[in-house]
């Protein structure tokens, strides 16, 4: 396992490429997914929050500054924050890798609820593995996406404490909850 | 107690980190589009709506900064009823309205408290900028005026305005329902300030211009980077509608979305500048370390 | 239903008010100029600790009291050129030197680590003074000649007894050692010293005796 981490010095913000990269090799370990190359590629010269990443031979994340930042202190690196990000995405990527997510539509085509849905998904599991992460945030974002309803929270609630879903069983949840809430 | 409160002396637990608008100034980053950006690399729409991909973060964020806005504004109009004497430097019904906009603004912290945990938000969560306070420091009742009810309180109505928006688009029946509730004050708060300030000056035109003038300067400011303008890049629009509720009239409305547009584009030409200088410095030491190899 | 028009009793038999009260005009005009002034110094006072207290939920009650205090100011103001008083700046005014020195003492503390100090002296002080005050005035003027004010002095009383019991209770949360009941103590021994020389918000004379 190889994880590189650009740029290598940060000017925009005061990051730390090293602590990044422990970071991401920590979640790698803990993730099952120690046989995979990863890059991640930081765009220090915005404070948004986006994540993204493909897959080809190796793991290539591309993340804006925001995400990894200590927001009570503005260009200072969280690592809470940095670790919940490369979390959600390195999970995302295992689902694709270790199959049962043959079906999702690749991460640009995703619906903003689909997105959401998957969201959940990772960040449970990630609650899990012992990451710090605040429950109603990501239920306030589900709620978002699939409408402020009871059949909203219990498909959150399912999501949120479910292991080995296939991308067809996540999906379903997703649109059944979205359809009681709009109903 | 002394008259007039330092901005640096506000007191806050320790779950807050303040800074100033210098420290944000300082931030070189930008969401912003600017020249030497490919195209499809930033959003072209930072508007706070729902379909943006990062909402519930943005919207979050937002609330966040409400609820410590709400903060200072408390404390603005608290420290007016106490920092002028009443009659020789403000007449008694202007405390009495300052005394009214600490009830509203203490009721604006519970209401944004309630709504950042309901959207997962945590006090103390993001940076605290005092600006807002700043504005409510000058020693002339009538200049505090126009930069925290006319200024400030102005600000309030166009982020509730989009936050009420968000809501109601997200179906969100709580941050529709309170936004609503926070924007009817904010109206009655601006127009005490147009009013006050109206009647204050009424044969003191010296006075009126350079209260105005103060608005002006404190309005750009609260559009610094475009956060706020009528330009799809920003996050907050202006909210014509409530600001003619709240006394202002059409060319004052115009005036801030110049202004406002102003301070966008002024951003950008700055971070462009910053960027081009960067990249030369960056060209100048390839050539130098290139040579020396 | 009853003959309308057969003779009532211009006062129901429970209706108990009586005609005569302890204060003429000028004595009632005294003390609500007396009582304006006081609750002017407290909203001011208030609104001006809000920026200095570092605890939410202090900053929070003091904005909200601030208003209560004002509205009360407001009231009195209201009700002075009804007693004859057609400039209330002139009865606007503290009931001695030594209530004078009893605000200046009370508004001294500022450092964010004087929340004990602030509180103690509006909500263990201060505004049980203001509730004797108020309630004297209630039991003693005539019910019907001075309904206004007894109906202003109703609605305050109300809100002096709802914010004495969030100070107090806020007090009784912050003060979690000895050495903090100490400085409570002190300071209020300090302050009480004061307005014992003031005589109480309407002076020598609040609670009726000489």
């Amino acid at each position: 396992m190889t994880v590189s981490v650009t740029p290598a010095t940060f000017s925009y913000v005061a990051f730390d490429a090293e602590l990044i990269r422990s970071i991401a090799a920590g979640l790698l370990a803990a993730l099952g997914m120690a046989d995979h190359d990863v890059t991640i590629d930081v765009d220090e010269t915005t404070p948004l929050a986006r994540i993204s990443c493909t897959i080809d031979e190796s793991i290539h994340v591309h993340v804006d500054s925001g995400a990894f930042e200590d927001t009570r202190k503005p260009r200072q690196q969280s690592e809470t924050a940095t670790a919940t990000a490369l979390g959600r995405v390195l999970l995302r990527a295992r689902d694709r890798l270790v199959g049962g997510f043959g079906e999702a539509p690749p991460d640009k085509e995703l619906s903003l609820a689909q997105v959401a849905a998957w969201e959940t998904y990772c960040i449970g599991r990630l609650q899990r593995f012992g990451v710090p992460v605040n429950q109603q945030r990501w239920r306030y974002n589900f709620r978002n996406r699939h409408g402020f309803s009871d059949a909203t929270d219990a498909a959150f609630e399912q999501i949120w404490t479910s292991d080995g879903l296939t991308w067809d069983q996540l999906n379903a949840i997703s649109e059944s909850a979205a359809a009681s809430a709009h109903a | 107690m002394r008259k007039f409160f330092p901005v640096e002396e506000l007191a806050r637990d320790e779950r807050f980190n303040k800074i100033t608008m210098r420290d944000r100034m300082g931030d070189p980053r930008t969401a912003l589009n600017v020249s030497n950006d490919a195209p499809a690399k930033r959003p072209t729409n930072l508007r706070l709506t729902p379909d943006r991909s990062d909402a519930s973060d943005g919207a979050r964020s937002l609330m966040h900064g409400i609820f410590v806005g709400e903060i200072q504004a408390l404390e603005g109009a608290g420290r007016t009823c106490w920092d002028f004497e009443t009659g020789t430097e403000a007449p008694f019904a202007l405390k009495l309205d300052m005394a009214r906009q600490c009830w509203d603004e203490a009721r604006h912290v519970e209401i944004s408290v309630k709504l950042s945990d309901w959207m997962g938000g945590e006090i103390g969560q993001y940076a605290e900028n005092t600006v807002l306070f700043e504005a409510a420091c000058s020693t002339d009742p009538v200049l505090r005026l126009a930069g925290v009810n006319r200024a400030l309180e102005g600000l309030a109505i166009d982020v509730f305005t989009t936050m009420k928006e968000f809501g109601d688009l997200a179906g969100d029946p709580y941050l529709e329902f309170c936004e609503d509730w926070m924007l009817a004050d904010e109206v009655t708060h601006v127009k005490m300030g147009s009013d006050w300030l109206r009647k204050i000056t009424e044969h003191d035109p010296d006075r009126r211009k350079k209260a105005l003038e103060f608005q002006s300067v404190v309005d750009k400011l609260f559009s610094y980077g475009g956060t706020r303008s009528e330009s799809q890049e920003s996050p907050i629009g202006l909210a014509r509608r409530f600001r003619e509720l709240a006394g202002f009239t059409d060319d004052e409305v115009d005036d801030i979305a110049q202004l406002s547009m102003q301070a966008l584009n002024e951003r950008k030409s700055a971070v462009a500048q910053a960027r081009a200088d960067q990249m030369r410095d960056a060209a100048a030491q390839f050539a130098t370390s290139a040579a020396a190899e | 239903m009853a003959d309308p028009y057969k003779p009532r009793a211009p006062f129901a038999p429970w209706d108990r008010r009586t005609l005569p009260g302890i204060f003429d005009v000028e004595e009632s005009a005294r003390r609500v100029g007396n009582y304006k002034w006081a609750e002017m110094k407290l909203f001011e006072a208030l609104g001006g600790w809000v920026a200095t207290v570092p605890e939410l939920d202090v900053k929070m009650r003091l904005g909200t009291h601030c208003y209560k205090h004002a509205w009360h100011a407001e009231l009195w103001h209201k009700r002075l050129p009804e007693l004859r008083e057609m400039n209330p700046e002139r009865l606007t005014a503290p009931a001695n030197d030594a209530m004078v020195r009893f605000v200046e003492a009370m508004t001294e503390p500022e450092a964010p680590e004087q929340t004990i100090e602030k509180l103690v002296g509006v909500y263990r002080v201060f505004i049980p003074r203001f509730i004797a005050a108020y309630t004297y005035h209630l039991n003693g003027t005539s019910e019907i000649t001075d309904a206004p004010t007894v109906r202003s002095l109703k609605f305050i009383l109300q809100d002096e007894f709802d914010d004495w019991r969030d100070g107090e209770m806020i007090l009784q949360s912050l003060i979690e050692t000895p050495e903090e009941a100490s400085r409570a103590a002190a300071h209020m021994q300090q302050l009480e010293a004061i307005m014992i020389e003031a005589g109480g918000i309407a002076g020598v004379g609040t609670l009726g005796a000489s």
